[in-house]
């Protein structure tokens, strides 16, 4: 039996909860930030491997995550949609987001979880604006101002989903995204689910830089996808997510 | 009938007689091939008939009845590739949604090994 279906199997949690983990060539810290994560009690970790040419999958097997590979590379939205379409398939219905670059502390998961336990969000971002850099902080200044979302760290992939949030961005509307920022949370508004973020903490990258602002090109051609899809799916009254402090 | 007229209209008419050879090798989907024989039949029937264009310009107000028709065969291509834009983004959306469900198809097939093993 794997160390997953170990803690799924579990009575103390009421209700269990999936961890999706978009990877790709993050052999390197894998293994160490999947242990950190399943040390957490009835956590089910689902690793989406996109394609990566290195051990990652391998090593999180070994590690005890459950492996979705993508046969051909799909992005990092795509990878994370394929995880929540998968968590949504083994019937969980809350499902958390991190990334496998080690930026992500496990101890703020159930920070992430309370808002939807208590009825009052259907996803949570965990948001850590201090983490961003000038160009960063322009970025999220422009992708606000152009969508209407009115949340502190847009880019933030550190994110709690419930039931309806999981069925919304499983659909193929959520498919034709490529980033999991401004789009995503402009098509969970456009269906009435209420949004909240929650400060958290986040470390530097174990390893690499971003792979969204991996160059002057790549930043232009984020930025016009951005704020085009941004401003084209605005909702006509702004959106102003409530405040919610760290319970850790 | 002047002879520019007959080599107009015969290449338009040989145009949808194209369209059906590419049909039936299994060249073309037959649905494209509905637009595309519409299409070579007004190329003929203007190639056979230019008086129409003519006759067109003078209810719409064109004074030179050739712009016209240029602009009327950029407006259509225009939206002919705005058309297939929509159609590549549905296919790339489609594919995507395959590969994310393979990927899942391969984890349960990898989750059942292990039972079967364990």
């Amino acid at each position: 039996m794997t160390a997953n279906a170990a803690k799924v199997g579990s009575t103390s949690r009421s209700v269990p909860l999936a961890v999706v983990m978009p990877a790709y060539n993050e052999a390197e810290v894998i293994a160490s930030v999947l242990s950190g994560i399943m040390a957490l009690p009835h956590i089910h970790v689902i690793l989406i491997d996109d394609a990566s040419t290195d051990e990652t999958a391998a090593l999180a097997r070994r590690a005890g995550a459950t492996v979705v590979p993508m046969s051909v590379q799909i992005g990092a939205w795509g990878a994370t949609q394929a995880g929540i379409r998968y968590a949504l398939r083994l019937g969980f219905t809350r499902v958390v987001t991190m990334d496998a670059d080690g930026q992500h502390l496990p101890q703020y998961v159930s920070s992430l979880i309370e808002p939807i336990e208590r009825g009052v969000a259907n996803t949570v971002i965990g948001a850590c604006p201090s983490r961003g850099s000038w160009l960063r902080r322009i970025a999220w200044v422009l992708m606000r101002s152009t969508s209407g979302v009115r949340i502190e760290d847009l880019t933030s992939g550190f994110r709690a989903y419930d039931a309806k949030s999981m069925e919304v961005l499983s659909s193929w509307r959520a498919t034709f995204l490529d980033y999991q920022d401004v789009g995503v949370l402009s098509l969970l508004l456009s269906q009435n689910l209420e949004l909240a973020d929650v400060e958290v903490a986040m470390l530097p990258r174990e390893n690499g830089g971003s792979r969204i602002f991996r160059s002057w090109k790549a930043v232009a051609y984020y930025m016009c996808h951005t704020l085009l899809l941004g401003f084209s799916k605005r909702r006509i009254r702004r959106y102003r997510a409530p405040r919610l402090r760290s319970v850790s | 009938m002047a002879t520019i007229s007959l080599v107009t209209g015969s290449l338009g008419l040989a145009i949808a007689v194209l369209i059906i050879v590419l049909i039936r090798r299994d060249k073309l989907y037959v649905n494209h091939g509905f637009a595309w024989i519409f299409t070579a039949l007004v190329f003929a029937l203007l190639g056979f008939a230019p008086g129409i264009f003519d006759w067109l310009a003078s209810h719409l107000g064109v004074a030179y009845p050739p712009v016209l028709g240029l602009a009327a065969g950029i407006g259509i291509l225009v939206l002919k590739v705005l058309l297939m834009d929509i159609d590549r983004s549905h296919t790339s959306m489609k594919q995507e949604r395959l590969i994310q469900k393979m990927g899942m198809l391969e984890a349960d097939i990898q989750a059942l090994k292990e039972k079967i093993d364990s």
